[in-house]
């Protein structure tokens, strides 16, 4: 298994997709699979946080992570988007190895994440938290922003007018002028999310989205991000405790406990599987 | 009136040291405890290119000595400070988390002391250097006090040169990622900012302001030795920009007037008649400034002119608004000009949001 990832890792993309069933679900060639975690492992002091875990995301669709609290979930969230490394282990994302990557540049493939405990750029205005988004290598670059080029001026009013459409999607456009640091709990996982959208990302990790909002909310959330995957096609991963908002969301679910990845389908199937219950429930 | 006309050049001066700091902690939130040796090294090089060779038989000793004239001189005195930054921050900016390399940036200040000191022939050591021509003065041949009127307006324009180009540097969408850099390293990170690139960038941006303002501040004082720039130095202009205000130019343009030129030089015309001892006046500056630094950080983080909050003009809502209102069905928000009007004054200043940030502390 090891060395075939090894060959995988460094083929080309015409053999990944020959040698593709060697994964562990539903990779095939026409390129379906938009994240591939294989094996990937990393251990704090003598603590095996995720160990050997495997799975996959298939593009266009919301998969959902779930697991009991120390299962190695947020742990594989860092993993996947480089903020830790990863011990061994390959990560493709897109049909390319990111496992080895700095963070900002799997960020600028479109692998993009929000977290656990929001963070904004609080002295930063709402609407500047979503302009601070989009990576634009030219638009960012010292010397045309100190010239003030056409072009950068055209971008910034292309960014603004996309931000601030975002904000009223997002039902901050009231709050555009205020510092990110003085919204409301829920109104920070709606701008965090805003912020995240504003980058065009292929795949969105969205780490505990739920966590910390009322049921009204909850259910605006889920249904932007309902809308998001069917009318922008972006890909979620969604890591949540509340297994309601992930029944209703997510076509396929993956379990993880003490660090593996135990089962993977629908809800309706893990409810079944003693493993999954076991898990939750059982050891204690 | 010619000591009015000192402080001035001095204000001038300083802003433009405050500004540089500001690019560096302000905007970048980079902890520079060296900052002070970043003005120096860009002194000495433009000193020591404006001098003519050195005469070890009246015991100077210096390096270079080329004559040059005072433009080239002044850019490559920035230019050597901003390679200093270069070289330190390639070397720590990357490994160090901001809080220890602040410590690195301290122990490099007091290493480039120490060798400016001790290493006599590079910069005649302790003694310092002096007699360094006066810009422009083989032209113009004012005499003394009309020359110093001249230099004045010189710092005014090295000064508004500065401010323009740091003002424009923050409305620039290079700024804007600077700041995300300093809001959240992991969130820019995640945003796909280089966040040790950013980091270089501003760091090499704001020693270069430091090296013009150190060279104009040598040729001015036209006496220059190591403990003219010891470590105090660098907390004068932090506390100058932390009191005007960290982020904000006009800020960091008042702090500098208040700090180094207000307690620093003004106290020095206390009558000394009125104290004890002479050196009481100079240790109550130290004792003043940093009580002035503890009070400003404890109930005003945002410093006397707070950071300037962008807004998006209306102006600009008035051209988007076309656009904003088809789509304005889906969100529900039906953008009105009461929206655009919209009171600045109800909205919670920084201030208030200040205890649950982290505000410009150190």
């Amino acid at each position: 298994m090891s060395s075939n990832d090894m060959s995988m890792s460094q083929a080309s993309s015409t053999a990944r997709e020959q040698g593709a069933s060697a994964g562990t679900a539903t990779i095939d060639a026409t390129g379906k699979t938009l994240l591939d975690v294989r094996g990937i492992s990393k251990s704090f002091g003598g603590l095996r946080a995720v160990d050997d875990c495997s799975f996959t995301v298939t593009r266009g669709t919301v998969t959902g992570l779930i697991g009991p609290n120390g299962a190695g979930k947020s742990t594989a969230a860092n993993l996947i988007t480089g903020f830790i490394r990863v011990d061994s282990g390959n990560i493709h994302f897109d049909g390319k190895d990111i496992a080895h990557l700095p963070v900002h540049q799997i960020s600028r493939r479109g692998l993009i994440r929000t977290f656990q405990i929001t963070r904004e750029l609080e002295h930063m205005t709402v609407t500047e938290n979503l302009l601070a988004a989009p990576y634009d290598r030219l638009n960012e670059s010292f010397w045309l922003g100190m010239l003030g080029l056409p072009v950068v001026r055209k971008q910034e009013n292309a960014n603004l007018q996309r931000a601030l459409k975002l904000l009223q999607d997002f039902d901050l456009y009231h709050l555009r002028d205020e510092y990110a640091g003085n919204l409301s709990g829920g109104q920070r996982r709606l701008l965090e999310l805003a912020r995240v959208v504003m980058t065009n990302p292929k795949l969105l990790l969205l780490d505990e989205p739920f966590a910390g909002i009322n049921p009204v909310l909850a259910s605006r959330l889920s249904s932007y991000i309902e809308q998001l995957c069917q009318e922008q096609g972006i890909t979620f991963l969604i890591i949540e405790h509340n297994l309601a908002m992930v029944e209703r969301l997510c076509s396929t679910v993956v379990v993880m406990a003490l660090g593996k990845r135990i089962a993977e389908g629908t809800m309706a199937q893990l409810r079944d599987n003693p493993a999954v219950v076991d898990a939750y429930l059982g050891e204690g | 009136m010619y000591y009015l006309l000192t402080l001035a050049v001095f204000g001038a001066i300083y802003g433009t040291l405050a500004i540089g700091l500001n690019i560096h902690w302000g905007y970048t939130g980079i902890l520079d405890f060296m900052y002070i040796a970043f003005v120096a090294v860009g002194g000495y090089v433009t000193a020591l290119l404006m001098l003519p060779p050195s005469q070890p038989a009246f015991q100077e000793f210096y390096v270079l000595g080329l004559n040059w004239p005072f433009i080239p001189a002044i850019i490559v005195g920035g230019l050597a400070s901003s390679l200093l930054a270069f070289i330190m921050g390639l070397l720590s900016l990357n490994r160090l988390r901001s809080d220890y390399f602040a410590i690195v940036t301290v122990a490099a200040s007091l290493v480039l002391y120490t060798i400016a000191g001790n290493d006599t022939p590079l910069v005649n050591g302790w003694d310092g250097i002096s007699g360094i021509p006066q810009p422009f003065q083989s032209v113009l041949n004012l005499d003394y006090n009309s020359y110093q009127i001249f230099f004045l307006g010189l710092c005014i324009v090295v000064l508004i040169i500065t401010f323009l180009f740091s003002e424009r540097l923050r409305r620039s969408p290079f700024g804007r990622s600077l700041r995300s850099v300093r809001e959240d390293e992991m969130v820019a990170q995640g945003l796909g900012k280089n966040v040790f690139a950013l980091r270089l960038k501003a760091f090499v941006i704001g020693a270069f302001f430091a090296g013009v303002g150190g060279s104009l501040l040598v040729i001015y004082v036209d006496a220059f030795n190591p403990s003219s720039w010891t470590t105090g130095e660098t907390f004068f202009l932090w506390a100058a920009l932390l009191l005007g205000g960290s982020a904000n130019n006009w800020g960091a343009m008042l702090g500098a007037l208040i700090v180094p030129v207000l307690f620093g030089e003004i106290t020095r015309f206390l009558p000394t008649s009125l104290f004890p001892s002479p050196q009481i006046v100079d240790a109550f500056r130290y004792v003043a400034i940093g009580v002035l630094l503890i009070l400003t950080v404890r109930f005003r983080p945002q410093g006397i002119i707070a950071e300037r909050r962008f807004r998006v003009r209306k102006s600009k809502l008035k051209m988007l608004e076309p656009a904003l209102a088809g789509a304005s069905a889906g969100g529900g928000v039906h953008i009105t000009d009461a929206d655009f009007e919209g009171d600045p004054g109800t909205l919670p200043d920084r201030d208030a949001g200040a205890p649950r940030g982290e505000g410009p502390t150190i």
